[in-house]
């Protein structure tokens, strides 16, 4: 799920790179509290990085003979606390990128977004309600499936967005050439059918050995939650929305909305490639419904942004939720 | 200690054991595999300083990750390509200053990802014709060749040194250090728990996910202790919370003529509206 | 029984040499114990016998059959041969994987299609045995260094190994404790058990080897001498006894 360099145009870097700067704030001040109850924190966040590392690398047998990778958010996410988790892994992506060439050094906003803060965040949530509801475990596993597939539906928006918001006057685009039809289907397709239910499975056998050996060693949820930290962040992100509409208006800006509206509809109907395959075509044909041809991208991006906001409320409210009998 | 020996084995352990032969049939061994992996990483991480080259032209540690930076960013923005085969130029100018076995490395490497590259794209020549195909894989293979000649000519700490020298929080630059130093250690540990594994591995595994789950399970723990030992070791030795580097070298005049081009170049492209 | 023969095995490490040149046979029903400063070899010595690391140069034959890098890669083969060698590692903690003690011994007979009835024969053998029976249902990962070490002996006996490799057995056990592992190992060679130990400690196992191979600093055998003609050898001995 490691979107590399090339594929997200240097505007769309940069913007995801600014949201994640609140979130990486918030996170540092949250595991800041974490640290003075359970010390050990603080050297854990760089352990809990290379144990990361290594779990995105460690290759898991699949039937058929071929191997998948877990990425370990969620799992992280209910070991170290997700605040904590969202540190480690951003450091993990970070060594990856830079140092090893896993993942684009540009695109460390997009991919720490992806699986630094929905796939951990989205996991735990569905975990606490697990818990809340009395299945743990259930809560687990759904977690681990819903928060991979989140962060790959969210890289496949971030990827198919490209030949929108970044393309040559003739219509050919700049950085993926995937559009929302191919690249949200292909993401969440290979998500959905493989590297959910090993997600599922990896992250389900080391939690249970882990609860099992030592369970005193799991991160246990505060009892009394802060809720400023969270509204912070969202009022952070709704004051960022508006940066998302300028990095990308440098790309499209120069078109008058009628040119654009043929522009994007060029993308998606097969003038482009006479020399196309039929394959091809016929591919194109079943997902053409995807397309948002004729909306306008300003409008899409608010829906985005709106759409955005709404999943974090709920988020908040699902955790909200839960922490109140305690009080 | 209650002596609880019997004085004589049990008879199954006092008879020769006959191996049961098996039928050799298809079988994925995913901890060969992975051992290969966790070597190879561990190879990387041992991997000495990198020679220094010729140090009249060498930036300082923080120049050269914001050259890097800049150098990606201007890739990413020049759709020509003339500019394109300029900048691969530069890059091959550069590559020029490496020792041999630094540019066999970096050669078969590069390689290697920028095929893995191609893999990803090809199905683009049929949405959006041979050109778009061509000049984004040569962008990739551009931006890939950076981030690799940045990765041979870089030693693993020179990085924690950028980010001190660019004001990254304490905290992060301390992380960043304790996660390249523990990689190292709980890989050693995973590849040494693979092969007792595979040392007691007798027969096909059933269920090789519960030995995964085992695995990690027990390497978290083991994150944990180190964890709780690291504390008490930097308590121990007066850690107040404040993580002190040694000081770095100042940028000097060199330096900001090395990196103005790119800056330069970077202000064309955007007063230009690329 | 020649059961174990290498001719001019060599290991390199990336940096650094780890076996030179070795010729050693070895014996069915020998015990045999390794000596060396740190770092001489030994531990590279138990891997390559274990088929865990393939030399990097020379031969290693067992029972007859050559160890290489293409016969270990087939699976079959290679838990065939893990089938006849079992190891202890120095390190126990990487050794101990499962969550009680029972599942930890009960990991490799279970493996070899045995009845529920007999593994558990096995299991509660083993553990009686290493002196491990009391701490059965108690967490591998909570153990303590010496509890570790029994375990892990108890986990590999369960195999019934014909080769027992052991690198620093003794490291962490109480001096009661390690005349019992040695009075255990005698009894294993007793039947017919080839026992390969590593060890430092020359005063721990003077008594029970019948054979001391003894490292240099250059990762070469210095001497290959019987316990009789060790014991003849009283420089040699202090020497070992500073190691």
């Amino acid at each position: 799920m490691h979107i590399p360099d090339n594929y997200l145009s240097p505007a769309t870097c940069g913007t995801l790179a600014v949201a994640m700067t609140p979130i990486w704030t918030v996170a540092v001040l949250k595991v800041k509290v974490q640290i003075k109850q359970h010390r050990e924190t603080l050297p854990m966040l760089g352990i809990a990085a290379s144990l990361a590392f290594l779990i995105m690398m460690f290759n898991l047998p699949i039937p058929g003979g071929t191997t998948a990778h877990a990425v370990g958010g969620t799992l992280l996410a209910v070991l170290i606390g997700p605040w904590a988790a969202c540190l480690a892994l951003t450091v993990t992506l970070v060594l990856q990128a830079v140092l090893f060439g896993d993942g684009g050094i540009l695109a460390i906003g997009a991919n720490a977004l992806n699986m630094a803060v929905i796939m951990p965040f989205v996991g735990y949530a569905c975990y606490r309600l697990g818990q809340k509801w009395h299945h743990e475990k259930l809560g687990l596993a759904v977690g681990a499936y819903v928060g991979i597939n989140t962060a790959a539906l969210v890289a496949g928006i971030e990827l198919g967005l490209q030949p929108l918001l970044a393309h040559s006057a003739s219509g050919a685009p700049l950085y993926c050439p995937y559009g929302l039809n191919v690249a949200v289907p292909a993401m969440l397709l290979a998500h959905l059918l493989v590297a959910g239910w090993v997600e599922v499975a990896f992250t389900l056998l080391v939690f249970q050995f882990v609860k099992k050996v030592a369970p005193t060693n799991l991160y246990q949820t505060p009892i009394r939650t802060n809720q400023r930290p969270w509204l912070y962040l969202l009022g952070g992100l709704v004051l960022l929305t508006p940066l998302g509409l300028l990095a990308s208006n440098t790309a499209w800006g120069e078109w008058s909305t009628s040119e654009l509206k043929t522009m994007l509809t060029q993308q998606h109907v097969s003038t482009q490639v006479p020399q196309g395959m039929v394959s091809g075509l016929h591919f194109k044909a079943l997902f053409s419904d995807y397309a948002i041809a004729g909306l306008p991208v300003s409008v899409g991006y608010i829906l985005s942004g709106v759409t955005a906001i709404l999943i974090f409320l709920l988020l908040m409210r699902g955790l909200q939720h839960e922490t109140q009998p305690t009080k | 200690m209650k002596p609880s020996q019997p004085n004589k084995l049990p008879t199954w352990l006092a008879q020769p054991t006959t191996p049961v032969p098996r039928a050799p049939r298809h079988q994925v061994n995913f901890l060969a595999r992975n051992q290969r992996h966790v070597q190879a990483l561990l190879a990387r991480l041992a991997q000495p300083a990198p020679v220094p080259r010729a140090t009249h032209w060498q930036l300082t540690p923080p120049m050269r990750l914001l050259q890097l930076g800049l150098m990606l960013l201007v890739i990413s923005l020049v759709h020509s390509p003339v500019g394109l085969w300029l900048l691969a130029l530069l890059i091959g100018g550069q590559l020029l200053l490496l020792s041999p076995s630094q540019l066999r490395r970096f050669i078969v490497s590069w390689a290697l990802s920028s095929l893995l590259a191609l893999s990803f794209i090809w199905p683009s020549y049929w949405l959006a014709g041979p050109s778009t195909l061509l000049l984004f894989w040569g962008k990739s293979s551009l931006l890939l060749a950076n981030a690799q000649y940045y990765r041979v000519t870089t030693a693993l700490t020179d990085f924690l040194t950028a980010l001190k020298a660019w004001h990254c929080p304490d905290v992060i630059v301390m992380t960043f250090a304790i996660a390249l130093t523990y990689l190292r250690m709980l890989g050693n540990y995973l590849l040494q728990t693979m092969a007792a594994l595979d040392m007691r591995t007798v027969a096909p595994t059933k269920h090789p996910y519960r030995l995964i789950g085992s695995l990690f399970g027990q390497l978290y723990l083991k994150s944990y202790a180190y964890a709780l030992e690291l504390y008490a070791a930097m308590e121990a030795r007066g850690f107040n919370g404040h993580y002190v580097t040694v000081p770095t070298t100042h940028v000097r005049w060199r330096d900001y003529l090395v990196v103005s081009p790119y800056v330069g170049v970077l202000l064309v492209l955007i007063l230009r509206g690329v | 029984m020649e059961l174990i023969k290498t001719a001019a095995l060599s290991y390199d490490y990336p940096q650094t040499c780890g076996l030179d040149h070795l010729d050693l046979t070895i014996q069915t029903g020998e015990f045999v114990c390794l000596m060396g400063p740190n770092g001489s070899g030994k531990s590279t010595l138990l891997r390559i016998l274990s088929g865990l690391a393939v030399a990097s140069a020379g031969t290693y034959t067992f029972d007859g059959q050559v160890i290489d890098a293409a016969w270990l890669a087939r699976p079959a083969q290679r838990q065939q041969l893990h089938q006849q060698i079992g190891m202890v590692f120095q390190n126990t903690d990487v050794q101990l994987f499962n969550s009680s003690v029972a599942e930890e011994v009960a990991f490799g007979p279970r493996q070899l299609g045995l009845s529920p009835a007999a593994i558990d024969q096995r299991v509660t053998d083993c553990l009686a045995l290493t002196g491990a029976t009391a701490f059965r249902d108690r967490v591998p990962y909570q153990l303590s260094g010496g509890e570790k070490k029994r375990v892990a002996l108890a986990s590999v006996l369960a195999l019934n190994p014909t080769v027992l490799l052991l690198d620093e057995p003794l490291n962490g056990l109480t001096i009661s404790a390690q005349t019992e592992m040695l009075a255990l190992l005698q009894q294993l060679q007793a039947a017919e058990k080839t026992i390969i130990m590593a060890s430092h400690n020359y005063q721990q196992v003077q008594t029970v080897g019948d054979r001391f191979i003894i490292f240099n600093e250059q990762h070469q055998i210095a001497a290959d001498v019987t316990q009789a003609e060790l014991a003849a050898q009283t420089t040699r001995q202090a020497e070992l006894m500073k190691l």
